[in-house]
């Protein structure tokens, strides 16, 4: 069982490294075709065409296009991942202490989508086009088309300016609060672990809104998933038999969860990486400074080394994300 | 039908008259009512922008910046001083002008390579999913901003970036009707009567690829609406003060902590109106091409 596993993994890791490398040169060209000259920023305003065309050559840009792809890939082999311009620092050390950030976010709110979202399904699947079916449906209809930041700014109107119960949508913490140590990197975790209830108190507060704008935007599609999938398990033969036993309904929606589970975990991998691109946005608006935040602003900057540092992290994200899926898949159903 | 029914009437009943066809598909699935009823205000919305805007959608007031919805400007005004229900209607302009080709740009690549996919198979079917992969293992909405705001941000430049993101949707989608059809008996019979490749792909399998393939179109454009408003939020988009909704919702941010709300909130409404028609649309076409999903209730 164990020695599948491993060799599964490794099948899976092999397969998308041409995919890594496809993402990788999409990123790499767009920042060539682009409009502006990496050199030119660097270089500042002032810089006269000599200068240019040292800073043009001490980063490689007169070479050849491959050339320069493939030194790319050597120096990201070595854990290079270049610096951004805007403040200098490694794009990797970057990239590691934003990360938690964005998990902190991202994650409770895929949980909160799939607790709510899966039992509504279920139970809208029991009675189709029933009035349980028509709210959910309309509820996720809802969910699939308001626009994540929309829904986040009209959050901060109704909760910190009208009724002034969320704190003001900036950073991580309120402002007269020091955050404790970084333990984990997770600043809510780290607060506990230190001890620190009212810097705790104040992270979670600050996460609330983000996480309830993203649980919305995501569970609309986990409804109509989870009510599809149920739909279709409940028209299998077992089921019928199971019914025309005479079993319970509870009896019953705990064999359609059975069914379901492995199709809901391959969805939520899927779900997971969508949350991330998703809650750039939430990021963006609640100025929460995690990964997204940061990668929309390098965008925003052209600060090319950090693009294609925020592009790689996604797509490393994206592909340890579904091989975490195709392992819980094979333990799940192990004759599959 | 017919023995009671005198003689000369029969001409009129042969036919339904087109007002009861319409009910008909009204009857058979108000999700596609509803969802055309909407997307059509949307359009004519669109056409009649000129007549119906009460202003000009660029035309500043600067003594009436920031005014709250009131007779004059009915959804207020917007810190330029510019009135907000104009650059509503107008606004929906530009949502057909992305909405209208990037559905047919994603369309006209994504049908051609879905078929030569699924018909031809082999190393070019492996090497045409294998590039869908590299895209869809991958938040598209990323990619699109990183590569929208390398180009430079235009409506033209939107338009390409978008509609190529989401083509491989329509390839995944055309190929595989193709690989259900490669083996259905009327295909493998004009192959046996000597009909050329070509005119098996056009004649046979294309009427039925389309079919599939427009079905999943309005929900397509609904992505793209939503998708090019993102872009103009964050900024690399259309830009203001040109009328585009994700612009304007940009432009409003920064009022919602001062407490003028109308300048986010309408923009954000229309648009998800929109794109709730252009969804309802898209499922009520799949519910009456497809009776059987319709009675599961899938």
């Amino acid at each position: 069982m164990l020695k599948t596993a491993s060799t599964f993994a490794l099948r899976r890791v092999l397969i998308s490294i041409p995919v890594l490398l496809g993402i990788l040169f999409v990123t790499f060209m767009l920042v060539r075709i682009g409009q502006q000259d990496p050199a030119a920023m660097i270089a500042g305003p002032i810089a006269d065409p000599g200068i240019l065309t040292q800073v043009r050559k001490d980063l490689g840009l007169d070479q050849p296009i491959w050339v320069q792809f493939g030194a790319y890939l050597m120096r990201l082999l070595q854990g290079d991942l270049g610096r951004s311009w805007q403040d200098g620092t490694p794009v990797l050390h970057h990239l590691l202490s934003h990360l938690p950030i964005t998990l902190e976010l991202v994650l409770p709110a895929l949980a909160l989508a799939f607790l709510l979202g899966v039992p509504i399904g279920l139970q809208a699947a029991l009675r189709p086009n029933g009035l349980f079916d028509q709210v959910s449906r309309g509820i996720a209809l809802f969910g699939f088309s308001v626009p994540t930041y929309w829904l986040g700014l009209m959050a901060i109107f109704v909760f910190f300016y009208s009724l002034g119960w969320a704190p003001a949508p900036m950073g991580l913490l309120s402002m007269e609060l020091v955050a404790p140590d970084p333990i984990t990197g997770f600043p809510t975790l780290d607060a506990l672990l230190a001890g620190d209830w009212k810097a705790a108190a104040s992270s979670i507060g600050h996460l609330a809104l983000p996480v309830l704008c993203l649980t919305l935007a995501a569970g609309g599609p986990v409804i109509k998933q989870a009510r599809a999938i149920a739909i279709e398990i409940l028209g299998m033969d077992h089921i019928l038999y199971a019914r025309a036993a005479g079993f319970s309904t509870r009896r019953i929606q705990r064999m359609v969860l059975r069914g379901a589970l492995v199709p809901l975990v391959t969805f939520a991998g899927v779900e997971l990486v969508s949350l991330f691109a998703t809650g750039s946005l939430v990021e963006y608006v609640f100025a929460r400074g995690g990964l997204g935040h940061w990668g929309l602003n390098a965008i925003m900057q052209s600060d090319f080394a950090a693009v294609q540092g925020y592009v790689l992290a996604l797509a490393v994200c994206s592909v340890v994300v579904f091989l975490v899926v195709d392992l819980c898949t094979l333990l799940l159903e192990p004759r599959g | 039908m017919s023995a009671h029914i005198a003689p000369h009437s029969l001409p009129v009943t042969a036919r339904p008259p087109r007002s009861a066809l319409l009910l008909g598909i009204a009857r058979r699935s108000p999700t596609f009512a509803a969802g055309l009823l909407i997307v059509l205000a949307f359009a004519l919305a669109a056409i009649l922008a000129p007549w119906l805007a009460p202003h000009d959608p660029v035309q500043s007031f600067p003594d009436k910046v920031l005014l709250p919805p009131q007779s004059d400007f009915p959804l207020g005004t917007d810190g330029n001083g510019m009135d907000l229900a104009s650059r509503l209607i107008f606004g929906s302009r530009y949502a057909f002008a992305i909405l209208l080709p990037v559905g047919l740009l994603s369309l006209a690549v994504g049908l051609p390579l879905g078929l030569l996919a699924g018909y031809r198979g082999g190393w070019v079917d492996e090497v045409l999913m294998r590039a869908a992969d590299v895209l869809r293992a991958f938040p598209t909405i990323i990619l699109a901003l990183a590569v929208v705001a390398a180009a430079g941000p235009s409506l033209i430049n939107v338009v390409i970036v978008v509609g190529l993101l989401d083509s491989p949707i329509f390839m995944r989608l055309v190929r595989a009707e193709v690989l259900a059809l490669r083996r259905a008996p009327f295909v493998v019979a004009a192959r046996a009567q000597g009909c050329s490749t070509a005119r098996i792909i056009l004649v046979h399998i294309l009427p039925n690829a389309i079919l599939g393939a427009t079905a999943q179109l309005p929900i397509r454009m609904a992505w793209a609406v939503r998708i090019s408003a993102t872009l103009a939020f964050i900024g690399v988009g259309i830009q203001a003060p040109a009328p585009e909704w994700g612009a304007m919702i940009r432009q409003g941010a920064e009022y919602v902590i001062s407490g003028e709300w109308w300048v986010a909130t309408f923009p954000g409404f229309t648009l998800i109106l929109l794109v709730i028609g252009l969804n309802l649309l898209g499922d009520g076409v799949q519910d009456l091409l497809d009776p059987r999903r319709r009675a599961s209730g899938k």
